[in-house]
């Protein structure tokens, strides 16, 4: 098999598409998407992108909704290793390529390194405009008004916008985007970020980036804050951490304790590594 | 109630698929040449979903997914991508078909006459044992047949409307075109579409989402030559012989740009014999080239965005399975949106 499992030409369609994506920030480039052994909507997209980019002395991390040790992670983790023999990593400053699900890492990311997120809906005006023809349209006109009424609305009923994750952001003041399902936590790390992002959707067929120090900001009213996930009071029952994104876990004895979502900080606090 | 991080997914995984492998271990005993040669319709369906014509690896493919014709296809699809892709072959003329069946509901007497050929259509389903007929065949004849399409007289007679062709054909496996789409991107999507959901599309244009009322101008299934121009020689050379179905509904008439009045109609082509399938596509090709007369909104089978992106069994598929991937980090998420919502409401009711 071929170093990345990927033929050289489907390399270099999405290698030109992921170019195209990083010179216009925000951007949606069509891609044909090659089938892969994986299904559909598991990863395909992020997985392509990371075929593509990926040589021989990258090492690589891979995270599904922040644990590197959960079945996707693995899987993916394991395919790449088995069609590229490169190094991989649970340490995410030791990585240089990051292909995540659901989440950006709690550390910061430094320059040089490439976080691939794994995108199921790239199209951030589908919810309120489904022809992709006149969504394309939409883009074109940076007319995102569609967008500013459904977030009226929701403000005006609920007091705050109901999109809980993969909240629409605008990108280097000219495209809005859809920022893959990241909780709003996460959102602002996308601003001035250090690293390349780059997202991929296979079944959808769109690539699209972020470049390093691009201005990324959510779509909000002037007058309200952009209200984030919060812990604020909660701690890691595990190392202590707080201030940061925590999963819930109900006990059996029906007991809430809050866990670092983020596996890989975790041990590496418990280890005082950090 | 246990809720924990889903942690421990090299030995899972290991552990799920030996679990998995046992569950199908018996049908992993049976000879992929007895599925090959028995099972036809689901070897021809896998095929045709797979978009890959080898009826030896659609067999393999049924046993690796324990029966599961979908999961069949998969596997077929994942292949075929990593297949070198050597040219586009010659487009089959499918008058040129050796058929086996032939039929048209909108003619009683046609050229080359009706071909009931192997159908289950007058069987009756009882799934009782039943004595087999030994049939004796009358007049019959071995001869290759070839007929040319019922709708032939009609076209020759400049009464069909023609739509322009594509300058160049597409490849969606290479390029997906982006709206409007290509017709021959379109044909492509269609003709590996699951068959299912183009059932499903093209039921709702003939009862109620729209007003095609199709009539089969010309079903056939049978043989056709793939030819290809040689790389070298550049001489056009026969390839080898593939099982094809195809299908050409008529509909209704319209008014064409010039002031004439053309009947309209659509083409529906795919691997194997899959004659459902074959007439879905017909007609959602119909829908999607000619405008419904229907007063009101438009239908869901006359659009293209909703043929091109939920017609695919294999997207569709994975996409529906990843929800059984943790979420609970998007749903964590959700979660304090709700609450601070629901704050919110109740402090306006108090209000």
């Amino acid at each position: 098999m071929r170093y990345g499992f990927l033929d050289e030409d489907a390399k270099k369609e999405i290698r030109r598409a992921t170019l195209k994506a990083i010179a216009i920030p925000g951007y949606q480039v069509s891609f044909a998407s090659r089938e892969l052994p994986i299904a559909r909507g598991w990863g395909t997209g992020g997985l392509q992108m990371t075929l593509a980019i990926i040589n021989e002395e990258d090492c690589l991390k891979v995270i599904d909704q922040g644990c590197d040790g959960s079945v996707n992670a693995v899987n993916i983790r394991n395919f790449i290793v088995s069609v590229t023999d490169n190094q991989t990593t649970l340490d995410t400053l030791e990585a240089d390529i990051i292909q995540s699900r659901h989440r950006i890492p709690e550390e910061p990311m430094r320059e040089g390194q490439t976080l691939v997120l794994q995108v199921p809906y790239p199209e951030v005006l589908t919810n309120v405009e489904a022809d992709s023809y006149r969504q394309k349209v939409m883009h074109a006109n940076s007319d995102y008004a569609k967008l500013w009424v459904l977030l009226y609305e929701d403000t005006a009923q609920f007091g705050d916008s109901r999109i809980g994750h993969r909240y629409p952001v605008m990108v280097h003041d000219r495209y809005a985007m859809d920022p893959s399902p990241i909780p709003k936590y996460d959102t602002q790390k996308l601003n001035n970020n250090k690293a390349l992002i780059l997202l991929g959707a296979g079944r959808e067929k769109k690539i699209y980036a972020i470049p390093p120090y691009t201005k990324v900001e959510p779509l909000k009213f002037e007058d309200k804050e952009f209200k984030v996930e919060s812990f604020a009071d909660k701690k890691c029952t595990r190392c202590g951490a707080s201030g940061v994104f925590m999963d819930e876990v109900h006990t059996n004895d029906g007991e809430v304790k809050y866990y670092c979502n983020d596996t890989a900080y975790c041990d590496k606090n418990l280890e005082g590594k950090l | 109630m246990g809720f924990v991080a889903i942690k421990g997914g090299e030995e899972a995984i290991r552990n799920s698929l030996a679990f998995y492998e046992e569950e199908i271990n018996l049908s992993q005993k049976i000879d992929p040449l007895a599925i090959e040669n028995t099972l036809r319709y689901g070897v021809d369906k896998v095929m045709s979903e797979g978009s890959l014509y080898s009826k030896k690896l659609s067999a393999q493919a049924i046993l690796k997914a324990g029966g599961d014709l979908l999961n069949a296809s998969f596997f077929l699809r994942a292949h075929r991508s990593s297949c070198a892709r050597a040219g586009i072959a010659k487009t089959i003329c499918t008058d040129e078909m050796r058929v086996v069946r032939r039929i048209s509901s909108a003619f009683k007497d046609i050229k080359g006459g009706q071909i009931l050929g192997p159908s289950s259509d007058y069987e009756v389903k009882l799934i009782l044992k039943k004595a087999v007929d030994k049939t004796v065949w009358d007049d019959y004849k071995n001869d290759d047949i070839f007929v040319e399409s019922a709708l032939k007289p009609l076209r020759d007679a400049n009464m069909i409307k023609t739509l322009p062709k594509d300058e160049k054909i597409s490849d969606i496996t290479r390029v997906f075109p982006s709206a409007p789409y290509p017709r021959s991107a379109v044909m492509q999507i269609m003709a590996r579409g699951e068959s299912g959901s183009m059932l499903a599309f093209a039921y709702t244009s003939m009862r109620g989402y729209g007003d095609v009322h199709p009539t089969i101008g010309d079903l056939r299934l049978g043989r056709s030559e793939v030819r290809f121009t040689h790389p070298f020689t550049k001489n056009e050379v026969k390839i080898g012989e593939i099982d094809i179905t195809a299908c050409e509904a008529a509909a209704t008439f319209e008014k064409q740009s010039d002031g004439s009045t053309k009947l309209t109609t659509g083409f529906g082509c795919c691997f194997g014999f899959n004659e459902t399938k074959a007439i879905s596509m017909s007609i959602l090709d119909t829908t999607l080239y000619n405008k419904s007369h229907t007063i009101g909104q438009g239908g869901i089978a006359d659009n293209f965005e909703m043929i091109v992106h939920h017609i695919d069994g294999i997207e569709s598929q994975g996409f529906t399975n990843h929800y059984k991937l943790p979420h609970y980090v998007t749903f964590q998420a959700d979660l304090q949106v709700y609450e601070n919502a629901k704050k919110y409401s109740n402090q306006e009711e108090k209000k």
